[in-house]
């Protein structure tokens, strides 16, 4: 236990310091995603008046998707990037010489990051508010819960793909595509299949906690109990697959053949 | 009172690697040694020859398909997490460490990494900044420093957990002549301060000749030797000659002895023939003595050359391709 705890402080530290570093890409990483907002937002508006984008049908849930999407986003990018980049540059094979194991120290640094992507998230969100006019509800109680278990079957994907990734090179060339397939996942109907998707059913509680006001606890339990479950389902599919893969690359020698 | 738990112990540890596409590679084929604590151990081999392969399969960073591995007593499969306890490693070919944190950072990590706090790494990672000369540098992102010392700080980061069993998979490769020098003096002056346990993979005999006293030689996958250095020396001691030849230069002589005698070199000064061989046998002796003498040369002087490991790592090599 205080051993797992020694390995989050380095691994915490690592992130604060890699964040540092990288600041210039993370301040053009926020200026982008707002910028890419700000196109659509105007797009939206001209052509429709009113939204149809992302599956929105106004600009509030416009905006709510967007969030979810950004959020999404991050979280999946740094995860599948990031285990595809230690391996090419060669650090991946060290975090493995760790006696709490590889996966902990994972789990950690996805942590770490989350917490740096929920405050670039806000600040994208704030500038977004301010310049749209858009007046959403912004209850932090009931909408980072549901940003968090919205963005749990990203996270799957995450796992998957960087897992398959370190198998197959190839497979990057379907990272960007994702982030595109993540649009339809949210714009899709929500209907009895369709709210299996990954973050679909997340967004539509979100678009209602925030668009209406409804505060988490008000949900139907039935449905914030599929969303959970989807998104648990969605990061157990992908822990797995990650877990395979890796095995797969152990045994062919490729965690540091890259 | 009971010996004490050897660091290492590998017994018939096989790696093949399948695919589906390629015919499979036979890297490690049944391979066992045992190293006892505080030995320092080379590990030679021509390129190819499964070195950095048996590393990572000790390490579990690859799986191997037969075989055990024990590292203080903690077995591969069943104890793999109290294997990593005793371990740490430089690996090959790759980075290491982060290019973008510092020195001190790095450290600070991989200790971290590790499970130990800072305020007990501290102490021993300003010890390690300071004997590896990097405590002007500790401050300055790992991307500017010179290769040299990136490859300063990777040891210096394998070294840091201060586990007994540290692995060096050529750790002074694309150094120049002097940094290599310098790592290599600083870990000798290491190793004898702390009587560890450490494992050295490289193709500079000096590196290993330094620091070893025992070398396992490794080729296509099966070790070929295993003894200590000062043995294989002395095997070579009383077979390299030094032939000075006087009356000039013969070009026929120079090309049979080259055919004839493998890694024999061949230098010439104003009017005589130097000629370095190795003579294994009595009647390898006689057979170059009669190349000297249809030669026409005169032999001025013979003498016994010091060998090198170098020499009797290729001799080693050599003689077991043909076998
Ligand atoms: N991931 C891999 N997949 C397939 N074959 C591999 C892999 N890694 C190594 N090999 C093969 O296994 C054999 C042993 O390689 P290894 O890297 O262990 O040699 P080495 O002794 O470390 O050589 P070097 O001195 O060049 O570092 C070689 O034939 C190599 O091509
Ligand atoms: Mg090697």
């Amino acid at each position: 236990m205080k051993e797992r705890l020694t390995v989050f402080r380095a691994v915490f530290t690592r992130e604060l310091i890699m964040m540092q570093r990288y600041l210039v890409n993370s301040i053009s990483g926020v200026v982008t995603l707002y910028i890419v907002f700000m196109l659509l937002f105007v797009g939206a508006r001209a052509v429709t008046g009113g939204g149809l984008v992302m599956g929105a049908t106004t600009m509030e849930g416009l905006v709510v998707g967007y969030l979810v999407w950004m959020f999404a986003m991050m979280g999946y990018q740094e995860l599948a990037w990031g285990i595809i980049n230690e391996a090419q540059v060669g650090t991946l094979e060290k975090l493995y010489l760790t006696p709490v194991g590889f996966r902990w120290v994972n789990g950690f640094a996805q942590l770490s990051q989350l917490a740096v992507n929920l405050t670039l998230l806000g600040l994208v969100f704030a500038l977004i508010l301010l310049t749209t006019g858009v007046a959403l509800q912004v209850d932090i109680i009931s909408v980072v819960p549901l940003l968090l278990i919205t963005a749990t079957s990203a996270y799957g994907l995450g796992f998957a793909l960087a897992g398959l990734a370190l198998i197959h090179k190839r497979i990057q060339a379907a990272f960007q595509i994702v982030q595109f397939i993540m649009v339809a996942f949210i714009a899709a109907p929500s209907d009895a299949w369709g709210r299996l998707l990954p973050l679909n059913l997340g967004h539509r509680l979100l678009t209602s906690a925030m668009v209406d006001g409804t505060r988490i606890w008000a949900l139907p339990p039935g449905s914030l109990l599929t969303a959970v479950l989807v998104g648990a389902g969605y990061l157990g599919l992908g822990l797995l697959v990650m877990e395979r893969c890796e095995r797969q690359a152990r045994d062919r020698g490729l965690l540091g053949h890259y | 009172m009971a010996s004490p738990v050897p660091a290492l112990e590998v017994a018939g540890l096989t790696k093949t690697f399948t695919s589906r596409k390629k015919p499979p590679v036979h890297a490690v084929r049944n391979i066992s040694f045992t190293v006892q604590q505080r030995e320092v151990v080379g590990l030679l081999g021509p390129n190819g020859a499964g070195k950095t392969t048996t590393i990572k399969c000790i390490l579990g960073l690859m799986l191997p398909s037969a075989g055990t591995v024990r590292v203080m007593g903690n077995d591969l499969g069943r104890e793999y997490r109290q294997l990593v306890r005793s371990a740490c490693a430089v690996l090959e070919g790759s980075r290491n460490i982060y290019w973008r944190m510092t020195p001190r950072e790095n450290l600070d990590f991989f200790t971290g990494l590790y499970g130990i706090p800072l305020q007990r790494s501290r102490p021993y990672t300003d010890h390690l900044l300071r004997v590896f000369r990097l405590e002007e540098k500790r401050l300055s992102q790992v991307q500017e420093l010179s290769s040299g010392m990136k490859q300063k700080v990777a040891v210096a980061c394998a070294l840091a957990p201060r586990t007994p069993l540290v692995f060096l998979d050529e750790p002074t490769v694309g150094l120049d002549v002097e940094t290599s020098y310098e790592l290599r003096e600083t870990l000798k002056g290491l190793v004898k301060e702390e009587g560890r346990t450490i494992i050295v993979s490289s193709h500079d005999m000096a590196v290993i000749q330094d620091l070893c006293r025992r070398v396992i030689i490794i080729k296509q996958g099966s070790i070929i030797v295993d003894d200590q250095v000062e043995n294989l020396l002395q095997l070579f001691r009383t077979r390299a000659y030094r032939f000075t030849l006087s009356n000039g230069h013969d070009v026929h002589l120079e090309g049979a002895v080259a055919r004839q005698f493998p890694g024999a070199s061949i230098s010439r000064t104003a009017d005589r023939t130097e000629l370095e061989v190795i003579l294994p046998g009595a009647e390898d002796l006689y057979r170059f003595v009669d190349l000297v003498r249809e030669s026409g040369l005169f032999i001025a002087g013979i003498n016994q050359k010091e060998p090198d490991l170098e020499e009797a790592f290729l001799q080693l090599v050599r003689k077991e391709a043909q076998a």
